[in-house]
This record gives structure tokens, sequence and C-alpha cells, in this order.
């Protein structure tokens, strides 16, 4: 819907409503395509900043990358990962020419510039992925190159095995390697060519992005029904909120969970609540000699301390999943994990135990800036709970950069005491990176933020990340995540949070799990 | 006017001329730019690394050293304040972490946006300001009066961020009569403009009144009145102008701050100006664009008010004299 349009519609309303009932009274049987032409307006509440999927450093760049390309492997709206742009694959290790990921591409794959996808499309991206200056090189550290065996085969040359490369979709997305190298890296973020459903149009930066439905795609059951998409960007949520009521947008993310039930019961109004990749999490220093999270009772007594149910009720308006360790959906997700009850009487009984019995006294990190809905209440919640509990808190408030510099190991300073704190594990997730990072003992690239030391953990982590094999990953998680359960090791996972979408009814829209809800793979206008 | 000419006259001789003048001013705003450029530096360094924002959680202690080496945040402060000193005097403050693009040219491609709302609250400030402000003087104490200083003091106390959430709210929502968000049309503008120029009304119809109570109580008022021009002419095209003079010194400071500080106004209301860049790489720790930022807002402020001082003269003659 242009504005134009827009104001026309307001200012002529009751004509408009009248129009439109003798419209779907007269028209009653038409197909949905024959009215796919319109123009969906869309707002985002951020902005991504890179388009090249070589070239990308945050997550919210995949609200448009996942527009224009693709990826081997995708992960379907049931959480089922399928291949896509690979029409198989498997895993190969034989004395002739070692480890190797072999895959076959599909044949007759046109980029939007109508070039066809070949093998050496992916040996480019490798060698783009993997130079240093790519803020992702690391996914690809166990890769040592590509071999490509004809325009449809590849194999990746692996130096180890790596168990996170199957969770990142076997890591390669499809760029057109003869328009990168004919337009250059400015060229590329002027005018990003994939294989997606959606090609480029235009782009203001901090206003709008424009794309087209790819009328050459090639997945005809994957391909969305609405031709054009104006992408607004609209950070700030009022106004975002506001922009969806005055009817300037026809679709909105991140509805703020307090008005999440409003939405709910507006006329005309569709809203889903849908997962998101992150983990949240309360981090605790388990390795300084002074402090009392060395002892696994203080660490459960924190367990016990702290009512997330009722945070996530309360605080969150129930836009949470709580999580004992891992989310539902989750390889290795073991539902007879129950988290440790709310007990706050327990939880001062295992501090006396652990010889803590007037408490304790520690630094509490919390971050200040919206990362996740109410981020900031629900550390201030959990703080207060634990002082209930006896465990109390000197509160330190952090912004974004500050917090995550605390939270790193080997950036002074590091984490005395308890953060609140985060790790995306991906839809439907995978926790390997995150274990990696957070619970295994830190050094030689493990532990990042890892502020644990468990010899046995360290051990089946490792294991963890060498396997490829999905059956004994799914047991090797589930022994991990019952044992940093027992432990309280790694920290104490609360939720999950969740998004909320919203759009008017005249659209029909099923979300993907694409970067993260927001891929528009599923989209199409029901109605004029 | 006699009194300013006879005190400069005892110093004639002494007298500064304009182009020194113009010259002191311009190296007053390059040391206030230095400064600006000294305080960013440090306050960035001191909070924090950029690097781990900018590499993924699982980057290991060499990514980190790599990363650092590229960015040269490897060097000695000093060298790093030399070296950014260096660059920024041709304009070059580095690649946006973020944007892996030149800083300085992403904000100026956003200054057109910032420079219309800016003008735009401005306009806005003035046609409320002025009249209120003349009115409130020449009706002292009258209803008008009364209701413009509630208006001053409410537009003092209720920040703007606060006001275009209100705007947005009812103008937006409930009466859907103009656009809530978004760079466009005249129609765009408009709650934008009212949130930023919300804020110097209230101190520009103050300050106005003021000096038009003390205009209108002067001699040659008094003489017009004697020799029977009409109240509206001595009221709108001799006191006005002569009261205009500290109002000047207000429009420049405010239009600075607009250009420089439209920050929130700028999220609240999606616009693509300077402003909003700078809050986005501010939490994103992107430094290149953060010092691009705060420089131009600095160099901005400091040409802006030369120009305001430049143009006392010509609305106040005794001042080009003297």
């Amino acid at each position: 819907m242009t504005k134009g349009q827009a104001l026309t519609a307001r200012g002529c309303r009751p004509l408009v409503a009248a129009a439109l009932v003798a419209l779907v009274t007269a028209g009653a049987g038409r197909a949905a395509d024959d009215t796919s032409d319109s123009e969906i307006v869309i707002a985002f509440g951020a902005e991504p900043q890179q388009v090249d999927p070589t070239r990308s450093s945050a997550g919210v760049d995949g609200y448009y990358i996942d527009l224009f390309y693709e990826g081997l492997l995708a992960v379907t709206p049931d959480f089922e990962r399928v291949n896509w742009l690979a029409e198989s694959w498997e895993v190969v290790d034989d004395d002739d020419e070692g480890l190797r990921i072999a895959v076959k591409i599909r044949e007759g794959v046109k980029f939007h510039n109508g070039d066809e996808l070949t093998a050496h499309d992916y040996a480019y991206a490798f060698e783009r992925q993997s130079d240093p200056v790519s803020r992702t090189a690391g996914r690809l550290r166990h890769v040592g190159g590509i071999r490509v065996r004809d325009d449809y085969r590849f194999d990746l040359m692996l130096t180890s095995p790596d168990g996170s490369l199957e969770p990142l979709n076997l890591v390669l997305s499809a760029i057109p390697r003869k328009y990168y190298q004919e337009v250059g890296d400015d060229g590329v973020q002027a005018h990003p060519i994939g294989t997606g459903p959606w090609k480029f149009v235009s782009r203001k930066v901090r206003e709008e992005l424009i794309v087209e439905r790819f009328e050459d795609y090639w997945n005809r059951d994957a391909m969305p029904v609405a031709k054009r998409l104006r992408i607004k960007i609209i950070p700030e949520d009022t106004t975002r909120v506001a922009a969806f009521k005055t009817g300037a947008v026809d679709w909105i993310d991140a509805v703020p969970p307090a008005l999440v039930g409003q939405f709910e019961t507006s006329p005309g109004v569709r809203v889903v609540s849908l997962p998101t990749p992150n983990n949240l999490f309360v981090a605790l220093n388990a390795i300084d000699p002074a402090s009392p999270f060395r002892f696994p009772k203080v660490r459960q007594a924190v367990a016990h301390a702290v009512n997330v149910d009722d945070i996530v009720r309360y605080v969150l308006y129930g836009q949470g999943i709580r999580t004992a360790q891992l989310a539902p959906g989750t390889l290795g997700y073991d539902p007879e994990l129950k988290p440790y009850p709310y007990d706050p009487d327990r939880a001062r009984e295992l501090l006396a135990e652990a010889g803590f019995p007037a408490g304790v006294n520690v630094n509490c990190y919390n971050l200040t800036t919206p990362r996740e809905p109410y981020f900031k209440e629900v550390g201030e919640t959990i703080f207060a709970y634990l002082a209930e509990a006896g465990i109390r808190c000197r509160i330190v408030q952090l912004e974004y950069g500050a917090w995550i510099n605390v939270g790193r190991r080997f950036v002074r300073p590091t984490m005395d005491g308890i953060m609140s704190t985060m790790w995306g594990q991906g839809l439907p997730g995978d926790p390997t990176d995150a274990w990696s990072g957070h619970v295994h003992t830190a050094g030689d690239g493990w532990g990042t933020y890892s502020y644990e030391s468990t010899p046995e953990l360290d051990v089946l982590i490792e294991t963890l990340r060498m396997t490829m094999d999905a059956d004994t990953r799914v047991a090797l998680i589930m022994q991990i995540a019952r044992l940093k359960h027992e432990l309280v090791a790694g920290g104490l996972p609360t939720y999950r949070p969740m998004i909320t979408l919203a759009w008017r009814d005249r659209i029909d829209f099923a979300p993907w799990p694409g970067a993260f809800w927001r891929s528009m793979r599923g989209m199409r206008s029901a109605q004029p | 006017m006699a009194r300013g000419v006879l005190a400069v006259d005892a110093r004639h001789a002494e007298r500064p001329t304009l182009k020194g003048y113009i010259l002191r001013r311009l190296m007053q705003g390059v040391v206030a730019i230095v400064g600006a450029l000294l305080i960013v530096f440090v306050a960035q360094r001191l909070s924090g690394d950029p690097v781990a924002l900018m590499l993924p959680m699982d980057a290991g202690e060499e990514e980190f050293a790599a990363m650092r080496e590229a960015l040269g945040l490897d060097k000695p402060l000093p060298l790093q304040f030399v070296v950014f000193i260096g660059n920024a005097l041709v304009g070059d403050f580095g690649q946006s972490y973020q944007w892996q693009a030149p800083a300085m040219p992403l904000l100026l491609d956003r200054l057109p946006a910032t420079l219309e709302l800016a003008l735009a609250g401005l306009v806005f400030a003035l046609l409320l300001a002025v009249p209120l402000g003349v009115v409130s003087a020449v009706h002292r104490g009258g209803m008008v009066d009364r209701v413009a200083k509630l208006f001053a003091m409410l537009g003092q106390a209720v920040p703007g961020f606060w006001i275009g959430l209100l705007l947005i709210l009812f103008v937006a929502v409930q009466l859907q009569w103009l656009p809530a968000f978004g760079r466009g049309g005249v129609a765009n503008l408009v709650l934008p403009a009212i949130a930023l120029g919300w804020y110097p009304v209230a101190a520009m119809t103050r300050t106005l009144r003021s000096s038009m109570l003390d205009i209108l109580e002067s001699d040659y008022v008094r003489m017009e009145r004697a020799i029977g021009l009409p109240e509206r002419w001595i009221v709108w095209r001799y006191a006005l102008r002569n009261a205009f003079v500290p109002l000047v010194t207000m429009i420049g400071v405010y239009f600075a701050n607009m250009l420089g500080g439209a920050f929130v106004i700028e999220v609240v209301f999606a616009w693509p100006g300077v402003g909003r860049a700078v809050v986005e790489a501010v939490f994103a720790r992107d430094f290149p664009i953060v010092q691009a930022g705060v420089v131009l807002a600095a160099v901005v402020f400091v040409v802006v008010n030369l120009i305001v001082d430049l143009s006392y003269g010509f609305i106040d003659p005794r001042i080009r004299h003297g």
C-alpha cells in the first residue's frame, strides 16, 4: 500500500468499506494470486547493515540477507532441516581423500541476474568467507578448502570432524562469483544478487528497502505470492506500533510484549508469537577462588532462589519459553529435565550447607540496553529474588558495549560475580557453539565467555563438537544437559524470549524461521 | 544610540577590524573542535573495547588481536590520537565498523534530512514564539501573557521526545491526520518539527517578551507614541526589530542544537538523519561514526554561531558601527 493509497483509503473510508463489501461479495471465488500485485508495506524494528552473506557481522544482517540469498540446507516452518540448494550431501571418510562432506547441488538454479548457480560459486564463497576480514570465518575453522568435482559437485575438505557444520546449514551461501568479481564489495552492497525468492529493487539506508518476487525462482512450492514488499525501518516501538495502527504499514515485527494482548483482540489483525534463537541465562563465576559460586550448592541455591515462571508471566507478559537447559525443538531437548522449583527456603538451606549461613554479597552485572524485551527489568527482578534468599547484589548496570566486554573472558575487567546474559543457539537450535563458549574451560578458542571449569564437561563438549552423526549428537547433548543441570554449571538457564509479529488480515502470512522469522518467504496478499 | 557611539569612540584606535574578529572567532572554533575531538577520543576508549562487539561470540584471542591490529587499536593511545587528528583534518574518520564504508560520507548523506528537520523545527518555533512573545509584552499581565507563561513553563518542563510520542498517539493514531514516521512530503515533516521546535518556543517566547518590555519602555518608543505613530507600527516595525537581537543569539544556539542534537526526535519519528545514525553508532560502539558525528556537530555549532555573531551588525547598525 502506498502512502497515497493509504490517505485515500482513510479519507473515503465509508465508501471504501462499502466497496470492499461489494467486492468481497461479488468476487468471493477469486484466487489469491489474482490480487497478488499489490505492494505490502512492512516495518522492521532494526536495520541490517550488511547485505553480503560473506561479510555479515550480526544476526540482524540476516533480515535482508535471507531475502536474497540461500543456503545449502534450510529449516522449514515445522523446524525440519531439509536439503535446499543441496540436492544431496554426505560425510565421506576414506583413505584416498580423507574426511570430507560431498555435496551435489541442484541443477538449473538461477541467480537474479540470470546466471546459473554452479559449484565454482561455492569455491568462491569459501574463499570470501574464510578470508580473515570475514567476521564469520571461524565457522569454517575445520574446513581446509573446497574441491570442485564438476559444475554441480564439490567437497568440503575437513581438517577435523565438526558437528556444528550441519546446524549452520553447511555454512556456505550461494553467491554469484562472476557478478561479485565484476562489481566488487561496494557493488554488492549497492545491489545484492542471490538465488533467493526476493530480488533487490532499491534501498534507502535507514528508510526502506524495496524487493520484488523473483519470477525465475527455482522452488515453485516455496515461492511467495506477494509481488512486491516495501520494508520500512522504524526502530522506536511506539512509532512502529503507531505506523501499524494508522494503516501506514501492513506487517510489523517485535510487537512490545505489553501490547501483545491488545493486538490479539484487535479486529482485522493477526498475531503470532514465536521463539527467538537467543537463550538467556544467569552466568555465575565458578572459577575465581574468592567466588562463592565455586560451590555447587551455592549455584543450586541460585537455581532455587529465582522464580523464573513468574518473571515470564509478569515481567514478560508471557512472552518467553521457560527452559531447564534447552528450549523445545532444540537438538537434544530433553522434556524430562525440569527446571529447579522456586523454593527460597531450600535456597537458604543450601547456602548454609555450603558454609554461608549469613548469605553472600556479590557483584551482579546487568544490561541496560534493550537487547531483548525488558532485559534490564528481568535482570533486576532476578537480583531481587536472589537478595530474598540471602544472595545480596551490588548491581552494576552496563550499556551494551561494556556488558559485552565484561562477559568476555580475556577482556578486562572480567565478570567476578553474577551476570544476566544470553547466547543464541539458532533456530530450531543447537547448543554446541553456546556450550563451547560459556561452559567449556577457557583457552585455545574455547570458553570465550566461560566462567566454568569442569573437566568432565570439557571432554563431553569437545566430543560433541567433533561428532557429526546426528543420533550420537542428540545423546551427547542430553548427557551434557543433565550434568550441567545437576551442577548448575555454565550458569542458570532461564528462558528463551519470543517475538511477536502482527499483520492485517488482508495478508495471508506464514512465518518461516529463516532470519528469525523475517524471510518473508510465506508472504502473500489475500485481499486487495 | 548616542551612548554606544560615544563609548566606542574613546577606544577607536584599538578597535579590532572585522577581519581580525572573524579570524579570532575561527581560531576559537578550531580550538573547540580539537577539544571535542580529544574528549570523544578519550571517552570512547575509556568505555571499553569495540572489538568485542565486532567479532562473533566464539572468536578467540587470535581473532581479537588480528582485528585490533587491522583497526590500529593495538597502537599506543597517543599515537592513535595523532593518527586520528591527522586523518580528521582531511575528513577521514575511518571505515564504519558496522557499515564497512567511510564514516563521514555516511553521515553527510544524512545531513540534508537533518537540515530539513532543523529548519522546519526552527520555523515552527519562530512562528509561535514571535507572536506570543510580542503579544505577551504588549498585554503584560493579561490573559495572553498568562497563557504564554504557562505554555513556556510546560515547554521547558516537557521533553521533546515525550511531545513527539503524544503527537504520534493523538494526531497520527487517533485522528489519523498526519503520518507517524519517516521522511517524505511536508506532511511527514509536521509532527517531528513540532516536537523538535517545542522546547525553543518556550525559551524564545520568554526572551522576546523581556526584550520587548525593555524596548517598549525606552525613550524612543515614548517619542514615537508622542508624535502619534500607530501603536501597531511601533510594536511590529520598530520595537520588534530592536528586540530581535537577543533572539538571534538564541536562534543560532537552538538551530545548531537542532542540527547536531535532534537525536531523540529522529529516533522517535524514524527520521533518517545524522542524529539517528549517531545514536545507533553509540549503541554499536561504532567509533568512526560517533567521532565523525561529534566533529560534524561541533563544526556546525561553531559555524552557525559565527554566522549569528556576524548577523548582529545587519540587524542592529549600532553593533556594526561599534
